[in-house]
């Protein structure tokens, strides 16, 4: 009884604002994930995960710590590869033809390094990393009436210059959970056009929740889910396993 | 936290979440996953309006178009993307902050070229973040805005032209200034109800300073008037408090549209192009005071040509004399107007020109055929070829497979196309049949080589003969005793269902041939009201004659046979009439005065009649009253041959309407198209709910429904054809459904495709349309969308086994989950580099297959039919053979893996042995050795996957054998067959090395184990190892 007057307060407390604002909007959304403190003390996840491609069922190992390191390793066929990793200074992944770690472009590697203290959320005391937040109008995702947020993080760059760097967040007015965030993709043809995640298959991981599924998209395309099987709170890594490889010096010398 | 805040939600929220019944469903609810598609075509695009670039970063262009919105190019104008889907499609004014201009965006609605198939405004809107999100700011009633000007130091100020309502007189039109940012605005500068403001310029120097072109103008459905009394140039140096004539050299008299433009790098000097009462003295002025005096420079044809649609004059940014006008070619002055030339080749009817700001050579082009960029200042010009705005006045289709789209385009002539092909639908999948302006175009029903088409007017109707390529002009000629033919501009053409050799063809009268066009006998009288008054078309146009047809009028516009009774005949005309024929044309009823008692307004425009399927005396019509400056939605039902009408549209729908479409099965089933989009009623017209999945907000001319596939097919006056694929969820949806946590749709047998994946020619920079699915498209409803706990979906076989994962779709509403036929690709062996037949999964046999959601701890399931195709050259006996042989490669495939797998497995306990216990050095390194060098020979083991690969070995070449006979549709070739008893011998050959290695190193090392009491390596059984299911 208890826990059902709380949830009619905290519902009612937001229904009875004639115009929500945008920080009672996140203030309810962390409420509903379990709390601010919890996703303040966090230093990282490990998570298993599952792409289907084509009929094949890839599994995936995605870290992402709140120093900004991440990595997402899985293995073909007995070849293993890295993907979307960043070890403080260098964003780098595996050349599929080589099976070599390649180092991504410098500009990548300084976007990485300007979104580090996105983890665990862009939203979680955003002010205090100079981030800033505005209430757009109201939207639909998925047949559900949402909040739309947009979010300016730290600008970034593209092709050498600076460029802002915004984030929609769409919450359910329901229940504050988001159910997609979108940005605009900087470059390449569909520069201009909107990326989209969708987040659902919501579950509770030691008191705190987090979307298990997540649906990688554009407008045009149905896009790509993957699905997490676990999530593992602040895991335990060693210094380097986020670090760009050094290859041996046999395998780097070149060919006369 | 968050379960209980959920459970407790839920319990108080989920009645109030859900609808009860599918009249209280809003588009949102239902339309889920259900999704328009794009085919263009871009390759003749559409008419645009306006070009606006950045002040300071030429690679970021913005074009507004007169009915396919705002699309923004952010290359240099390479590569354009909408951004403006969700509002009025019909722009006049791009205009870009100076002080902000990377994010700060205005777009005022109603395009300004006046044509009679211009669109109509709605307002105007901002952008604060480069057009990612849009709001409405006002002006509403502004119908059509000309010019935007905002204050270079001061973004709260801002200066609007009106040009305001073309079809009607008006209060809402002049110069309007917010000093808010756009929260309020005043009319600061008005003259009549009409004459409204067709340019307003400001000096770049001198915000003070701004010029406002006014025009006095009239359109009617039958008549246009450019010029008056109170056409004229105005001058403010006062911010827009005080406006003055700046006429000093002007021609005397009435005045028409003028356009007026400063030159940006020298503002004394402006250019004006004028419309006067004397021909001679119409085209090119120039000032070098600020407008204080004229002198008229030039006026040859392409600086006088129909003022009412070219009247834009561009000055170049860095050199005052180069002097760009819009014109029916286009035209350009390198002496500051005196003389011009022609700008290069393009599609006529050029509407704006956009100097690139840094590259003096490169500009742009607006026409009635898309845009065009130069890079030799106008000499030669290339089309930008991914802008699908092309404006379609009428589509139909074919029963072909796939079928075929056909339609008339806005100038730029009739065409048909697929609904889909190899690649996506390509520039180079349309064929033209049919020039000038295009209208109807159909087939014959039944010899789909044989089509018509038209041009305006009716001034030529073509049969054309596809597999000759020959066209016949089949135009119905007047016969003795006739008066002179009236035939709309877009004349109404239609062919029957009953005789497939039947052509109607309407002028004021019906005409019909049952020959296809050789021969042609008038079935009706006039049936239009026959006004003098409006057929005066010679005087059209006002101070510049503009007789071109356009404005034909008291015509038939609309005539329906019903499928259901050869005799019955429906006819609407541009004049308001409503008649019908119940013996095939020998008598007919004239029915207005129903629609007149149901509130229909007289004279209202009968845009489209659509004959019911279902019931011969039931008709739907809709009216268009724009062209009497009335923008309500009509739309009526008769069920009694059109004695009694009854309205259906409601407060949900926005705009005027134009095209309805009744579905093919489910009578309560419509669609209604207007200038502002889509809309759907599933409960016979009580509730309209808008289609907005994909679907911009586009002006829908023409509606149509593919009978095979259930497509509806909608021809956009703006972005070119449109395609719901497959609407049948939407026939069965009921107020029981839309309660239920998941509901699996009705599905009908799918069959899978064979069709080669060739095709592709078209490069980035082209616009290629969007193919349908080719795979199983699983339909189910679902009350709330899905986010907590998890939701699986996968496919089993009839006996239950696992076959495949498929990605489920969570929306509230309809989801759609497609599914490619493939079962689940083989495990295959680990090796240095990748086997690409290993990645290759294999399609399933025709067969029943159950659909399995598991949602939270629910199971739901439903049973689909997948079949081969229906027409395909392989005999059920050879798909078998290619099936068992696949399936025979598959399995080796995964005997392989496991093999490898237990060699890896062993070989690495083995070696950590040998390090760590002597007493297993010796036959734990034996063992090493022998199983490595098995695996060496098995997979690859060096190398990458691109030049550095290493020769195949029996992982890779079974790989290539298996995907290439999985790939084929048809049975293993004989060549085939011989590689796969290759592989067979080669596999046994493994086999039997493996067995020798068991049977000696391993089971020495294995006795060694036993002895020493070390565990052996933790194997998985061979199921588990190949299983895909979780």
């Amino acid at each position: 009884m208890k826990i059902l007057l709380a949830a009619i307060t905290l519902m009612i407390s937001v229904s009875s604002f004639a115009q929500v604002t945008a920080d009672q909007i996140i203030d309810n959304y962390f409420e509903a994930m379990g709390g601010k403190e919890g996703f303040r003390n966090l230093k990282g996840q490990k998570m298993a995960a599952e792409v289907e491609a084509q009929g094949m069922t890839i599994p995936l190992e995605i870290y992402m710590m709140a120093d900004g390191k991440s990595i997402t390793k899985f293995e073909v066929m007995g070849m293993s590869m890295s993907q979307d990793a960043f070890d403080g200074e260098v964003a780098w992944g595996t050349n599929f033809m080589t099976q070599k770690a390649e180092k991504s472009e410098a500009e990548d590697s300084e976007n990485k390094k300007r979104s580090i203290g996105e983890y665990p959320s862009p939203l979680l005391d955003y002010a205090d990393k100079g981030y800033s937040v505005e209430l757009m109008d109201n939207d639909v995702v998925d047949g559900v009436d949402c909040y739309k947020l947009k979010v300016t993080k730290k600008p970034i760059l593209v092709e050498g210059e600076e460029v802002e760097n915004v984030e929609y967040y769409y919450f359910d007015q329901e229940t504050f959970v988001p159910l997609m965030t979108e940005s605009e993709m900087q470059s390449g043809p569909e520069k201009g056009s909107m990326a989209m995640t969708l987040y659902s298959d919501y579950q509770e991981v030691d008191g705190m929740y987090f979307a298990f599924s997540m649906t990688f998209k554009t407008e045009d395309s149905d896009g790509q889910l993957i699905e997490l099987e676990s999530i593992e709170l602040n895991p335990e890594v060693a210094d380097d396993f986020f670090a760009f490889p050094v290859e041996d010096e046999e395998t780097t010398t070149d060919e006369k | 936290m968050l379960k209980q805040v959920l459970a407790a939600g839920f319990l108080m929220l989920a009645g109030a979440a859900m609808c009860q019944s599918v009249s209280e469903l809003k588009g949102d609810d239902l339309f889920g996953g259900l999704r328009a598609r794009h085919i263009g075509p871009a390759l003749m695009s559409g008419r645009v309006s306006d070009i606006e670039g950045h002040p300071t970063d030429n690679k970021v262009i913005y074009i507004g178009t007169a009915g396919g919105g705002v699309w923004k190019s952010q290359d240099g104008g390479v590569m354009f993307s909408p951004i403006f889907d969700d509002y009025c499609q019909s722009i006049g004014a791009v205009a870009i902050d100076p002080q902000n201009p990377d994010k700060s965006i205005w777009v005022g609605t109603g395009e300004i070229w006046t044509r009679n198939s211009t669109s109509v405004g709605d307002g105007i809107y901002h952008s604060k973040d480069g057009g990612n999100n849009w709001k409405k700011m006002g002006l509403d009633k502004s119908e059509r805005i000309s010019s935007i000007q905002i204050h270079p130091e001061n973004s709260d100020v801002i200066f609007v032209g009106v040009l305001g309502a073309l079809w009607g007189d008006s209060e809402d039109r002049g110069i309007y200034k917010t000093t808010d940012g756009g929260t309020t605005w005043e009319k600061i500068f008005y003259i009549d109800q009409k004459t409204g403001c067709s340019e307003l310029v400001m000096d770049p120097n001198n915000p003070d300073i701004m010029y406002a072109a006014f025009w006095e103008h009239r359109r009617t459905g039958w008549s246009f008037s450019s010029g008056g009394e109170k056409s004229a140039l105005y001058k403010s140096t006062d911010g827009g408090k005080s406006w003055n004539k700046i006429h000093n050299g002007f021609p005397e008299g009435q005045l028409g549209r003028m356009a007026i433009a400063i030159a940006p790098s020298s503002t004394n000097i402006l250019y004006a192009v004028v419309e006067s009462e004397d021909p001679s003295k119409n085209g090119m002025y120039r000032s070098e005071d600020a407008g204080a005096s004229w002198k008229h420079t030039n006026a040859d044809f392409g600086l006088t040509v129909r003022p009412f649609y070219f009247s834009r004059v561009v000055v170049h940014p860095t050199n005052p004399d180069m002097v760009a006008k819009a014109g029916l070619f286009g035209s350009i002055s390198r002496d500051g107007g005196n003389t011009f030339k022609g700008l290069g080749s393009m599609h006529p009817d050029i509407h704006d020109i956009w100097f690139d700001i840094t590259d003096s050579d490169k500009l742009f082009s607006a026409t009635d055929g898309g845009l065009y960029r130069s890079l030799n200042n106008g000499e030669t010009m290339e089309m930008v070829q991914n802008l699908p705005i092309s404006q379609f006045y009428h589509i139909s289709v074919d029963n072909q497979e796939p079928y075929n789209i056909y339609g008339g385009l806005q100038d730029n002539g009739s065409w048909f196309g697929p609904s889909k092909s190899p690649g996506g639908v390509e520039a180079r999948d349309w064929e033209v049949i049919g020039v000038g302006d295009g209208f109807r175009v159909y087939p014959h029903p039944t010899k789909p080589h044989i089509m018509y088409s038209e041009m305006q007017g009716a001034e030529t109707i073509w049969r054309y003969d596809d597999e000759i390529r020959q066209t016949k002009v089949i135009t119905p000629f007047p016969v003795k005793g006739d008066p002179k033919l009236r035939f709309n501009w877009n004349a109404p053409i239609t062919t029957s269902s009953n005789n497939p050799d039947r052509l109607y063809v309407g002028s004021q009268f019906v005409h019909i041939s049952n020959d296809k066009g050789d021969t042609w006998k008038k079935i009706s009288p006039d049936l239009t009201t026959n006004d003098p008054a409006k057929q005066n078309q010679a005087e059209s146009g006002g101070l510049s004659k503009d007789n071109s047809g356009a404005e034909n009028h008291c015509t038939i516009f609309t005539i329906a046979e019903s499928s259901l009774d050869e005799n019955v005949v429906w006819v609407g005309t541009d004049d308001g009439n409503v008649q019908v024929s119940q013996n095939g044309g020998k008598s007919w009823e004239n029915v207005t005065e129903g629609l007149l008692n149901a509130k229909l307004p007289a004279n209202t425009w009968c845009y489209h009649i659509e004959a019911s399927v279902f019931d011969k005396g039931t008709a739907y019509a809709v009216f268009d009253g724009h062209t009497k400056n009335d923008g309500n939605t009509y739309c009526y039902k008769t069920t009694d041959f059109g004695k009694t009408w009854t309205s259906l549209a409601d407060e949900n729908v926005y705009g005027f309407a134009r095209s309805f479409q009744e579905d093919l099965e489910n009578p309560n089933l419509l669609f209604l198209g207007t200038e502002f989009g889509l809309y759907v009623s599933i409960d016979g017209g009580s509730n309209w709910m808008k289609f907005e999945n994909n679907m911009p907000a586009t002006a829908v001319h023409y509606i149509d429904m593919q009978a095979q596939t259930s497509d509806l097919v909608l021809g956009t006056h703006g972005r070119g054809i449109i395609i719901i694929d497959d609407i049948t969820p939407l026939r069965q949806i009921t107020d029981e459904i839309i309660g239920e946590e998941v509901h699996f749709m009705e599905m009908p047998t799918f069959y899978m495709d064979e069709e080669s994946t060739f095709g592709g020619t078209s490069g980035e920079t082209q616009f290629v349309g969007q193919n349908p699915s080719t795979g199983a498209r699983i339909a189910y409803y679902m009350a709330k969308r899905h986010t907590f706990g998890k939701m699986r979906m996968k496919v089993l076989d009839k006996d239950g086994n696992y076959v495949a994962s498929l990605s489920p779709k969570k929306k509230k509403g309809l989801n759609l989950v497609y599914w490619n036929f493939n079962g689940s690709a083989p495990k295959t062996a680990g090796g240095k580099t990748i086997s690409r037949g290993g990645f290759f999964a294999p399609r399933v046999p025709a067969g029943t297959y159950t659909v399995v959601i598991e949602k939270g701890k629910k199971t739901f399931k439903t049973n689909i039919d997948v079949s081969y195709p229906k027409k395909s050259v392989f005999t059920l006996a050879e798909r078998k053979r290619q099936e068992g042989t696949t399936k025979e490669l598959f399995d080796i495939n995964e005997e392989l893996a496991y093999l490898v797998y237990e060699l890896e497995t062993w070989t690495k306990h083995a070696q950590m042995q040998a390090k760590v216990n002597p007493k297993l050095a010796k036959t734990g390194s034996k063992l090493a050795a022998s199983m490595e060098a098995l695996r060496k020979d098995l997979v690859i083991t060096t190398g990458d996957n691109y030049v550095g690969r290493a020769e195949n070995k029996l992982r890779e070449d079974i790989g290539d054998v298996y995907s290439t006979i999985g790939g084929n549709f048809g049975p293993p070739t004989a060549s085939q067959l011989e590689g796969v008893d290759l592989i067979k011998e080669r596999m046994q050959e493994a086999r039997d090395q493996m067995d020798e290695i068991r049977k000696k190193d391993l089971k020495k090392y294995q006795s060694a184990l036993e002895k020493l009491e070390v565990k052996t390596p933790k194997m998985k059984t061979f199921e588990e190892y190949v299983k895909k299911d979780k």
